[in-house]
Order: C-alpha cells, then structure tokens, then sequence
C-alpha cells in the first residue's frame, strides 16, 4: 500500500470511518512512517479544534436584545419592503435612460454632419474679406 | 409545550411562545450560524435575524418539515449571505488597497492585534487555519460538514435540511474530509503554524 494512499486515508482513520482491514493497514502504516504519524497528529490537533469550539455560550442577553428588535421589526420590515421595490425600480430606470441616451447619441452620430455647410459659408466670408472693397465697388 | 402549539402560537403573534422556542433553539442557530461565519458576535446577530424571521413569517412554515429543519435551513442561508457579502467587501477593499497601497487594511490589522496576549493570539491563528480550510470548501460541502460536524446531525437529517438526497450528503461529506485534509496537508508542508 502507497504512502500517499494512506495519506488520503488519514483523516477518514481520526474519524473511525475506515473498514477494519483498511484501518489496521494504515495502523501498521503508522508505525513504520514518522511523517504519517507527525501529520496525524496535526490533523488531530486542527480537528479536535472543531470540537473545542463547538455550542460557543450565548449571551445570557440574547433574549433581551431579541425582543427590544423585535419591537422595531414592523419599522424595519416596512423600510425593507420600500427598499425592496424602490431599488429594483430605481435600477430599471436607470437602465431606460442609459439605453435612450444610448440610442441617442447613435443617432446623432449616424446623422449628417453640419460641419461642410459650415465650411463653406466661413469660405465665402474669407473670400470677402480677401476681395479688396475698391475692386467690390467697381464691380 | 409541543411543537404544533408553539407555532401555532407563533402564528398568530404571542410572545410567550415566541420567548419559549428561543429558549428552546438558540443554542442550536447560533451554532450552526458559528461554523459557517467563525465568530460568535456575527452568529449571535445573525440567530437574532432567523428568529425575527421566523416571528414575522411564521405562516409560511406550512407544517411539512420540523421546526428544527426550517430553522437550520433559514440559518444555514442567512449565513451563507452574510459570507458572501464579506466576500464581495473583500474584493472592494483589495480594490482599496491597490489604490491607496494598503494603508487602510494595516492600520486595522494592527488595531485588532495589538492588545493580544501571545497564547490567545496562537490559539486564534490555529483556529484561523482550519477556518479557512473549511472556508475553502465549495458551498454544497460546506453546509454538509458544517451540519455533521458542529451539529451532529445524521445525514438523514442534513438530507432533510438540504433537500437533497441521503447519498448526495455521503458523497458531499466525504468530498468535503478529502478536501479538508487536502488543504491542511497544504498547510503542514508550509509550516503554516
């Protein structure tokens, strides 16, 4: 049996998961492999962690605390419901007006610019001022 | 006081039922809230949150599961939410960080430890380790181990509370030891503690 197989074991071993031919396996394993033992043992160590911690004490407040919220909730529950169905609205508005600025500023693009007719009359005006007036009036 | 009399009394607002299936269930939310959030100050408000809920909603709860089920299932959710919502603060602030070079998070990391006895912060580093091993388990694993490991429960149980089949909690579970055992092996080979 490989060492690594009997790594992936290691855990289902702490937990008393194994069959019994396995578990004396890995138990034979175990005397003969200082790191399988070194590793057990810091998994133990992580996993015993979970029951130390396990039912952390409540506050002998708990209650207290519960039922001075309770007295809000309706407050509160009524707030949430306006959030609720303002902030989808909101967000569909928004969506509404980015898609028409959207389409708005493509269609602007899309249109023929002003800018020749621009030109040409600038045109006109600097062939004014570049014909001498004397010339203008004898004409 | 049985269990269909408590609910019924739940139903139509009475505060001493409501005071009674506290007492009865605290404990028990705010240990399944504890292993999936890893901090009692957050379990403890959010088992305030599922018996607010439970108070304000109590006609939803249409008798089909036990009380305990619709509790675990209302606790193991608005755990899941409150993890999720960290995660997604935690991507905001390494957004922060990388715009204002990490000033914000240091000056709070050091403010947390700083008054820590040395023994007290080994033992909350070791705890930190194994916390984020289970953290790292995907969701479906996490409830599953969550349930079988803080609250004992059966698989027949977790199946209950999970609506998923008695076999699909095997299969979740020992995923779950496998990966667990995965990332610690991880950890050990970096001397992480």
């Amino acid at each position: 049996m490989s060492h690594k197989s009997i790594h992936k074991d290691l855990i289902f071993y702490l937990d008393n998961e194994l069959p019994a031919q396995r578990k004396a396996v890995v138990e034979k394993h175990l005397e003969e492999c200082a790191d399988c033992r070194i590793f057990l043992a810091f998994l133990k160590e992580k996993m015993d962690l979970l029951e130390e911690e396990k039912d952390p004490d409540v506050s002998p407040f708990f209650y207290t605390r519960l039922s001075a919220r309770l007295g809000e909730k309706p407050e509160y529950a009524r707030q949430r419901r306006w959030v609720n169905v303002l902030e989808p609205a909101f967000f569909s508005l928004l969506l509404v007006v980015a898609i028409y600025a959207g389409l708005r500023l493509g269609s602007q693009a899309s249109a023929p610019s002003p800018q020749p007719q621009e030109m040409v009359s600038l045109q006109l005006l600097n062939d004014f001022e570049a014909e001498p007036i004397e010339s203008f009036l004898l004409e | 006081m049985d269990e269909a009399l408590l609910i019924k009394g739940i139903q139509q607002g009475d505060h001493d039922s409501f005071r009674i299936l506290v007492g009865k269930y605290q404990q028990m939310v705010v240990n399944t809230c504890f292993g999936i959030v890893h901090s009692r100050a957050d379990a403890e408000d959010l088992a305030q949150e599922v018996f607010l809920e439970i108070f304000t909603s109590g006609e939803n709860f249409r008798g089909d599961a036990k009380l305990s089920t619709w509790l675990y299932r209302i606790a193991v959710n608005r755990s899941l939410n409150l993890v999720r919502n960290r995660k997604r603060k935690g991507f905001f602030q390494s957004l922060e960080d990388a715009f204002t070079g990490g000033k914000n998070r240091n000056r709070e990391i050091t403010g947390h430890t700083g008054d820590q006895p040395d023994e007290r912060l080994s033992g909350q580093q070791r705890a930190d380790i194994l916390h984020h091993a289970v953290d790292r388990l995907p969701e479906m694993q996490r409830i599953a181990f969550t349930l079988n490991k803080y609250e004992e429960l059966s698989y027949k149980q977790i199946a209950e509370v999970m609506k998923i089949s008695l076999s699909s909690v095997e299969t979740l579970i020992h995923r779950a030891k496998m990966n667990l055992q995965k990332q610690l092996y991880i950890c050990y080979k970096k001397k992480c503690i």
